[in-house]
Order: structure tokens, then sequence, then C-alpha cells
């Protein structure tokens, strides 16, 4: 009997040579592990082998086919390991073509660059407030010291909407509207659209963006000295820490003293040139003290509360930052334009 | 303002370059826009003198002159001018000169005689038109200078931007004392000899002319000067050309001495011929049933009641400060005329003037505010220019009604709360000092540290100690004041609502494929009435509009959407996937809505897939689903509905049978959907263009992210089991969803859409929908046949509830 059992696991193991198919492996296992196979044939021929010997061969059996299945499984993963080494080969792709996706959009220089100007103002302790596109004569004109009939109002031409009611010229509504609604201490820039009669063109457009900015508190707490201080910040926190940066007295109805702020021209660097007008300047903004007759309109008092406040287009200052100088290509919306603009709203403007 | 630097000098003296100059001007707020240099538009010309005009011998109207032009020699010279005689001082154009794009003068035999040279014409010299005649110099002017330094054509001019306030600077003399207060040099005023002033507080007549001011409030001050034995003729070079340098034109010699006074001193003047004045009586009044008058320009202009004019008893004569009449125009027969030299009220004059849309130069003055003391000052010199040039003679005095002094103005400059405004301290001299050097006077106040202080009559702009001390800062160029950060008032700034909600906005409109784009606000009338978008109300209409094109303000975003990808179309794009945030406008009843509206756009390939597969094109569902994303990611899934437009909500530029309406809390709060082919075919598109429109007001409302209470995963599996049921075509989804849902077993989880079938297998106008049910117990594992007992419950329900076949 055990030779027989010897001479069943030579052939078997003869048969699973290393390079045994995955069907010769599986006839070898029928034949030899299978149900009615050689080992459970030997199994039932058992009643014939002596009672003292039948451990031992029962033990040899078990042993047999522990080895022939240890063979098997090896065998049948050395043939999966193959047959996955030659699938890798076949599935190679070309990982140079392009991916599938859904491109993703970009956001317009205007938004970018306006959300960067906000940033720096709310890093210095700014609130930002929304206010009224259409306003009326009082929160866009009078309340800033503009009387009727003024010529200043020239200054800015406005379109009516009827009803006495007009497409503010200017954020500078954002003043009177928040110093209505809540006390100083404040410290708020409005951005916003306006709006004014000029043609769209290299130049200008009948809308457009501003931020208005102002700070207000107590006579004598904020002072001339901190508008040109955080003005000088802003600048070079926008167009770089070597900005020059210069005042020059100019005249606004809502500002007495008021000032006008000119950075060193971006292209000549202040050397002059002809986009500067050989000046080496360029005009970026408009501020000053906040007029009494504003805080008056307002029901402050201006021997109580003084404050300053700043206004500027964001197109312009765009157009120098970008080093473009046609104010339509903002609203043409040219694909070949706006797709050189960052996905991310963090990206650095 | 144009300022000819000669001028200038001729009253502040400052030796620092022009370029000097006009820095400080700039930062003083006077700001130089440029710096232009002239120069004549000749060359190789001088004084000369005609020693001898003789005949030529061989020509009837040639002259020949013998010419002295002193050091430079003597010369023989042809010359045809029917002006040309014995001891005249004229211009030489030596043989070498340049005049104008002329070739340069050659010797010439000229009917056999030899001519050195040219006695030459001003417009020869391109000094004017006139080709009467040669011109003819003052016999002082130095014989062999050339004319052109003896003319003084060699200049700078600075163009200066006067801003709105400072009237006082629209002439010479005010810019002059910019210059001097600022270079601290002393002003030099033009000497003028005095004459007798005959003063009024009403009405009143002088010897030879009556004024009556029937409104004092516009016209506070008024005064006149009668000159006889007027000679018009054309005024001296000089004048004209420094005219010309200011931007203005030569007239005559009184039109021209009256605007060369307003230049230099900045006081408008009129000059009437007083021969068409009725009764020699003027009456400054206000329109009143006076309906038309026709101006100098001979334009015949609409009056309105309140408009200020000077008349005579029977007529108008001018609109005060604005224009003067044909009527009493001075001519060339005019032998008399009274000069008027006024204050007006800048508002009358602002008014009158803008609506009539003139502008003159008198207007632009009076409008800024001019000196409210220098009447009379500006009458005499005028009235001496004239004597001199004019051969007029003045008849009485100088006649100033004044019915309504210019109140006194004096400012408490305390000097602590100027420093507390500018952030830096300066003494009391100082400030005194530069208040002075702009001509107020100062004195001590009573209290301590307190100036009082009277501005010069010339700056009606300063009216408060905040004036006073901007023009103590303006002065030092604002260097002085330091720049130093503000303390700080918060430590937190409450982020801004809006701003949030849009930032979040824009993050998944990028991340969903679409770019932002930024459109004009102003639409045409035909768009409006299109692209109604979701809102009510009348469309806003801008009243001054730049064309009909852009007559109207927007109440929806896909207008400007559309005109973005066409012109992208235009330009070979293939696909347009685009957003915008911004506002839309309507009237509703007396009120004006504003409302932030998000906008987008998608056409064409929307997905791009793997190479050799097909991508996804943009349509309703890829819209919808940006659509649903969004609402998602602002946590707003569970609120909003969509559901195909009826009734009241019918949006026609949309495809009928694709496009939904938005419902938030079952109002419409946008809509998304296919552009309707009739419209897409319009404009030329070949594939589908997909628009959605959302109403963001009414999410901001909402908050960006609410969220329910936050629930811990469940522990025990749940067991799906679907259901088809087999109902009429037309019958939408979500209300199948939301039926089922409504019957809601308390095991029941979700229930989701999976297929939908229309075809052979289902009746004709049929279609099958196919459900995913997923069931769960919180505490336990479900059995198989607790989930089954369940399900047919509600599948028996179901069916029953909607009328629907169960599909096996
Ligand atoms: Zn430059």
């Amino acid at each position: 009997m055990k030779e027989q059992l010897d001479e069943i696991r030579r052939r078997a193991l003869d048969e699973l040579a290393d390079d045994a198919s995955d069907e010769q492996i599986e006839a070898v296992r029928v034949r030899v592990l299978g149900r009615s196979g050689e080992l459970t044939q030997v199994m039932r021929g058992m009643r014939d082998v002596p009672a003292a010997e039948r451990p031992a061969i029962g033990q040899l059996v078990n042993q047999i086919k522990r080895e022939l299945e240890e063979r098997i499984e090896k065998l049948k993963q050395r043939l999966a390991e193959a047959a996955l080494e030659r699938s890798l080969a076949e599935a190679r792709l070309d990982v140079t073509l392009p991916g599938a996706r859904i491109p993703r959009g970009r956001i317009h220089p205007v938004t970018h660059i306006m959300e960067r100007m906000l940033d720096i103002f709310v890093s210095m302790g700014f609130e930002v407030a929304m206010t009224r596109d259409v306003e009326d004569d009082f929160h866009n004109f009078e309340a800033l010291n503009f009387p009727p009939d003024h010529p200043a109002r020239e200054m800015q031409d406005t379109f009516l909407v009827g009803g006495g009611l007009l497409l503010r010229s200017h954020t500078s509504n954002g003043q009177i509207r928040v110093m209505e609604q809540r006390k100083p201490p404040l410290a708020v820039v409005c951005p916003g659209r306006c709006y004014r009669r000029d043609e769209l063109s290299v130049r200008a457009s009948p809308m457009f963006t501003q931020i208005e900015g102002f700070m207000v508190d107590r006579v004598g707490r904020i002072t001339m000295a901190h508008l040109k201080g955080v003005l000088i910040e802003f600048l070079r926190a926008f167009f770089g820490p070597e900005t020059g940066v210069r005042f020059r007295s100019s005249y606004f109805p809502f500002t007495e003293p008021s000032a006008e702020v000119d950075i060193h021209c971006l292209l000549c660097k202040g050397a002059g040139c002809r986009v500067c007008k050989h000046s080496g300047w360029t005009e970026i903004l408009g501020c000053g003290m906040i007029h009494p007759n504003v805080l008056r309109a307002v029901k402050l008092d201006p021997e109580e509360y003084q404050g300053f406040a700043f206004g500027f287009g964001v197109e312009r200052p765009a157009l120098l930052r970008l080093g473009v100088d046609d104010m339509r290509l903002f609203f043409e919306n040219d694909l070949r334009f706006l797709n050189q603009f960052p996905s991310l709203s963090g990206a650095a403007a | 303002m144009k300022v000819p630097l000669k001028w200038l000098k001729e009253f502040v003296s400052v030796d620092a370059p022009v370029e000097e100059i006009a820095r400080r001007l700039t930062v003083a707020g006077l700001e130089v826009e440029n710096i232009e240099r002239v120069s004549a538009s000749f060359s190789g010309v001088v004084v000369a003198r005609v020693l001898e005009a003789a005949k030529h011998p061989n020509a009837d109207r040639l002259s020949l002159c013998q010419v002295d032009a002193g050091p430079a020699g003597r010369f023989s010279v042809v010359c045809g001018a029917p002006n040309v005689r014995s001891g005249m001082t004229a211009a030489l154009a030596r043989v070498g000169a340049k005049l104008g794009a002329e070739p340069e003068l050659q010797a010439a035999v000229i009917r056999g005689v030899r001519s050195e040279g040219m006695l030459c014409s001003e417009r020869e010299l391109g000094l004017s038109q006139d080709h009467h005649g040669i011109l003819s110099l003052p016999d002082d002017a130095p014989l062999g200078a050339p004319l052109a330094d003896y003319l003084g054509l060699d200049d700078v001019v600075l163009d200066i931007a006067i801003l709105p306030n400072r009237g006082d600077a629209l002439s010479i003399l005010g810019v002059a004392r910019d210059v001097a207060a600022l270079f601290g040099v002393r002003l030099r005023t033009p000497r003028i000899r005095p004459l007798a002033v005959e003063r009024h507080q009403g009405d009143g007549a002088s010897s030879s002319f009556a004024v009556r001011i029937a409104a004092p409030e516009q016209c506070p001050r008024y005064a006149a000067l009668k000159m006889t034995g007027v000679r018009v003729a054309p005024s001296p070079i000089w004048m004209r050309r420094r005219l010309e340098l200011c931007g203005m034109r030569g007239l005559n010699n009184v039109v021209d001495a009256t605007n060369y006074v307003m230049l230099e001193t900045g006081q408008p003047l009129h000059a009437f011929d007083l021969d068409k004045i009725a009764a020699s009586t003027i009456v400054v009044r206000h329109a009143g049933s006076d309906r038309e008058f026709v101006t100098l320009d001979n334009v015949r202009r609409a009056l309105e009641s309140t408009d200020l004019v000077i008349a005579d008893p029977e007529k108008p004569l001018a609109i005060a400060g604005v224009m003067g009449g044909l009527n009493s125009e001075v001519g060339l027969s005019t032998r008399t005329i009274l000069l008027e030299s006024a204050y007006f009220e800048p508002m009358t004059v602002a008014k009158t003037a803008r609506r009539l849309g003139l502008r003159s130069e008198a207007s632009y003055r009076f409008e800024r505010g001019i000196d409210r003391a220098g009447q009379t000052t500006a009458l005499m010199r005028v009235a001496e220019l004239l004597k001199r040039h004019a051969e007029a003679r003045p008849e009485g005095a100088v006649a100033d009604f004044e019915p309504r002094p210019a109140p006194v103005r004096e400012i408490a400059l305390d000097l602590k709360r100027m420093g507390a405004l500018l952030g830096v301290e300066l003494s009391a001299a100082d400030t005194k000092r530069r208040l002075v050097s702009l001509g107020a006077s100062v004195k001590r106040a009573e209290t301590r540290g307190v100036l009082s202080v009277t501005p010069p009559s010339w700056r009606s702009d300063l009216n408060e100690a905040a004036d006073l001390a901007e023009e103590v800062a303006r002065l030092s160029g604002l260097e002085e004041i330091p720049a130093s950060l503000p303390p700080r008032l918060f430590a937190y700034a409450e982020p801004n609502r809006e701003r949030e909600f849009f930032k979040g906005t824009r993050e998944v409109m990028l991340g969903a494929g679409f770019t932002e784009i930024d459109t004009i606000a102003f639409i045409a009338p035909a768009d409006n009435e299109k692209f109604t978008g979701i809102g009510n109300g009348e469309p806003l209409r801008v009243q001054n509009p730049l064309s009909e094109e852009l007559r109207e303000m927007r109440r929806s975003l896909v207008p400007g959407l559309l005109a973005a990808l066409s012109f992208n179309l235009n330009r070979q794009a293939t696909a347009f996937h685009a957003f915008e945030i911004a506002k839309v406008f309507a009237r509703v009843n007396s009120a004006v809505s504003e409302r932030y509206h998000l906008g987008a756009l998608s056409y064409g390939e929307y997905a791009l897939a793997e190479i050799g597969k097909p991508g996804v094109k943009a349509g309703f569902f890829t819209m919808k689903g940006v659509a649903e994303t969004y609402l998602g990611a602002l946590g707003l899934a569970e609120r909003v509905r969509f559901k195909a437009p009826t009734g009241e909500h019918q949006l026609n530029f949309l495809h009928p049978g694709r496009s939904a309406l938005i419902l938030l809390a079952d109002e419409p709060a946008g809509y998304v959907g296919e552009l309707h082919p009739r419209e897409a075919m319009e404009r030329g598109l070949e594939q589908q263009c997909t628009i959605c429109e959302i109403d963001l007001d009414r999410l901001i409302s909402y908050g960006l992210s609410p969220h329910a209470a936050i629930e811990a995963p469940p522990r025990f599996p749940a067991v799906r089991r679907d259901l088809a049921l087999v109902l009429e075509r037309e019958f939408p989804a979500d209300l199948i969803v939301k039926t089922i849902r409504e019957m809601a077993p308390s095991l029941l989880e979700s229930v989701e859409v999976f297929d939908v079938y229309q075809g052979d297998a289902v009746a004709p106008g049929k279609k099958s929908v196919a459900l995913a049910l997923r069931y769960r117990a919180a505490d336990r594992t479900l059995t198989d046949e607790e989930v089954n007992r369940t399900h047919a419950v509600l599948m028996e329900q179901a069916r029953a509830r909607l009328g629907a076949e169960l599909r096996k």
C-alpha cells in the first residue's frame, strides 16, 4: 500500500512540472485529489489494511495530499503572475495624451484684482460694505457737498433714470449710506459699480468699478497723516514695496483738504516716458479728510468727529498692473484674453 | 487755463526753470498738464524803417523802397503793398529768411529791378489772416531787432487744469499769486492809473447812463463806464498773440481789450454799443416774459423766466454772465460804448449756461466764482487799454452799483484743531506767513492758539477752518505731513455677507468649468423685451443714454452672455462656458429694484473625454447638473425644485420642452433651459446653447451653506429593493419620488430614479421608471422578511396612488 502511495505521489509530482499548464494542473488535481480521485480510492481500501498500519497510512495520505495541494497552489500563483505580466505589457497607455476633464474656468481680471485690493484693506482692519447702484441725488451728490448746479457735478456726467434717481457716479454714496446707519468708529471699504456718460473706449467705460474707503472716529484720532499711511501701505502692498507715491493737492467737494495720489509710472519708474507724458507719475486715486458738510449731512458733529475718505477706480490700476492699455479688453470677454488669468481665487494678483 | 510764461513773469519774477514751476504748481493743486514751447513761424525777419518809398520804374503798382535795418544794413526792396510809405516801420524778411513752409527767400529781380528782401504782411508772418497791406510797427521799435524777439513770439505755455473750486486761478494774475506764494517771492500787480468812482448802494444814474438792479440776489455788484470817441480797429499784434496763446481769437480792439483783461485778472467784461441801448438805461433783471434772445453768435436762444438778463427798458441786451446779444454788439461803426464789469452769482450763471449748452469764457469764470471785489479795477484796466489802442476816452466816472455788499468772512482757525486734522503741528507764525502770502489778513483772536483769518476777496472757496488747513498744507505740497498708520479701530472686521457669498459662488462655477465675464449693464430695449429674467417689474430706462442700443438697464444677464458668446464664436471659439455675477435692474411700481443675479451660459463641448471617445456636449442636463451642484454646495438641495414652466412663469426665450423653473420654497428663484431654437437660429448658433439664471438675493437670505444637525454615519446595513412603474410619459419623475417619500414607511431611507425606459416593451405614450429604494433601521440589521413585507405594501400603495402599473 505504501508503495502504491509513493507511486501516486511520484507520478503527480512529475506531471506538476514547473512548466505545467493550467489544464495539466487541473487534470492532476481532479485525478489525484478529486472526490473520487486516486487518494480517495486508497482511503477506501483502508479496510483491507491491518489495523496497526492504518494510522501510518492515513498520515501518509494526508501528507501527500498537503504536499500536492501546496505544489498546485504554487504553480497556479506562478501562472497568474505570468498572466499579469503579459497583460501589463499589453495595457500600456500613451501617457502623454491629454486627460479627460472639465477644464476649470477663469476668474475675470477685474474681480481678481478687486478681491486682492479688498483683501489688503480687510487685513488692515477695514470692513466691506455693498451699497446701491441706483441712487438718489441726496446720497450721490447733495450729502457729499455737491450743491445743485455746482460745477463740480460736471466732473461726473451722470445717467438719470427718472423719479429723481440716477446711476451713482462714484461709490462715495457708500460713505453716506453706511454713516446713516452706524455711528463711528468706522473703517469701511465700499466696492461697487459706477456709471458715467463716457463712451466705451481705450480709456473709459460707461460702467466701471470703484472702491471707496473711509475711516472716522473722534477728532484727533484719525488724521491726514493716517490717510497718507494707509494709502502708502495699500499702494505698496498692491504695486510692490518699492513703489514711489506722491500726494498732490486737489479738490473734491466731499473732502477738505483734498489730495490726489500719484504713483511712479510703472513703465519708466519715475524717469519720465511717453505714457506718463514725461512726468514720471501716474494718477491713481483721490482722497482727503471728510468735509465737515458731509459729516453734518449724516448728522455727525464735525467738532466731535473727523476722518478720511478715499476712492479709486479698479480698472485703471488693473490695466497698469497687467501691463495692457485698453479698457475694452475687460468688457469684450474675449476668451483668448480671459484664459490667461488664474483659475484659483487665491492666486496672487 | 493756458498761461504764457512771459505774461506770467510780468507779475512775478521767478528764476526757477519752467519744469520746476510746473512741478510745484502741480503738487499745490494747479496741475500742469502740458508744457508747450511756442515760437514764431518765421526766421530771418527784422524790424526796419522805410526811408523812401518811390514808384517802381517799370510797374505802376509796385514801389521801390530803401529800407534801413539798423545794424543789419540798408536794403533795396520791391514792395507791392498799397500801404507802404516813407517813414513807416515795417517787418523786413531778409535774403535767406524762412516764412512758414515757404522755401528760403532769395534775392530776385522784379521787373528789371533787384529786390534784396521783402516787406511782410501779417499773413506772410503767420500772425493773422490779414493781407491787405504790410505790417506796420510802432515807431519806437528797434531797427534791426529780430521781429520774433521784438514781438515776444518765442514763449512757453503752461496748460493748467484748474479745479472747480479755484475760480481765482482762471487768470494769469491768479496763477501768478500762487507762484509767488509757492516760491516766496513778491507779486507785482499791474499798476493802473485810477479813475474816479461813483458809488451807489441802490439804483442810480451817472451823468450819462442809468442802472437799475432788479435782481440784487443774483447780481450783487454792477460797475459800468461810458467811453466815447472809440475807433474800432484790429488790436495790436502782441495783444492778439497773447489772446491766441490763451486759446482765444482776436476780433477788434474793443472786444480784444475786454478779453485781455479777463485773461489777466479773471474778471469777465462786456462792451455794449451804447447807442443801441434804449434810454441809456441798463436793467439787471430776470428774463420774466421774454422768451427768446439772439446771442452774439447769431443763435436764437430760448430763455426761462428765472434766467438773469441785462436789458434796457425795451429789450434784453445780454444773458448775464453768459453771452452778449447781437442787438448791442460793438461793430466798426460803434463810437460810444458802455463797459460792464459785474459780479453774478455762480449758480445763476451755471444753471443758465448748462441749460443752453453755452459755455463761454465768461460763464466758465462766473460759475467758478470770480473775485468778489475786482470789478472796478478791471474796468479801469480796460479803460486804460482802450485809451491807448482805440482812442477811447472815459466819460464821467466809473459807476459802481453794489446793492448787496459782500458779507464779511472771518474764520477762526484753531491751531491745535488744525494739527489734529493734518496730523502735524504748525506754529502760529508759520501758519500766518502762509495765509498772508495768499492774500489773507490774519490776526490773533482773543482765544489763545486761535487765529482770526479774513480770506482774500478772490478766494470764495475759503469758508471754514478745514479750507484754511488745506491752504496751509497745500503750500508745503503736503510733504510735511508725515505718513503713519492709524490705530486699529476693531480687532476683527465681520466678513461681508455678499462678498463671501460671491466668492463661494465663483468657486463652484470655476470648478464647474465656467469662466467669469464682465458685461456692461446697459442694453437695448429689444433685449429687455425678449429676455425678461425672472423678476417682476418694468425695464429701468435711462433718460440720457449714450445711444439707443444702451437705452435700458438689463433685467437679465442673458443678453450680455449671448453677446459674449457671439463675440467669441466670431473669433473661432468652438465652446463657450461663462458666468457672470452682477446686478439686474427693474422698476417695480414707483421703486427701483436692483438684485444680484448669477447668469451662466454653456455652448459646445462641455466635458472633454479621453482621445478617441466622445465628450459630453453642453445641454439641458449638464447645465441642470451645474445648478444642482451649486445649490447643493449652498445646502439648498432639499429646498429647491425644478419644474417645467407653466402659466404666469412662461419663459419665451427658452425651449418650451427643455427648460425648467428653479423653485426655492415654491417661489421661482431662477431657471435653466436651452435657448429657444428660433432664437438660436437667428443668432446662427449651430449647437445647443443652454442658459441658467438665478436670483442670488433670494439665496443670500439663506446664508452660505446652511446645514441641518450633523449625524454620525449609520451602524447597520441598508437593503435595496427596486421598483419599476409604468405611467404616462409626461408624468414628472420628481413627483413619483415625492409621492413615495410622502408614504414614508419608517424604514424607507431613500428613493432614487435610476432608469427611465420608453420603447417597445411598454405601451405607446407610456414610460417605465425604475426606482431604487433603500431600507434601513437605526438599531438593527433588517431581515429579508421584514424588508419584503414593507416593500410589498409600499409597491401596492405607490401603484394605486400614482395610477401606475407595476412592471415585472
Ligand atoms: Zn513713464
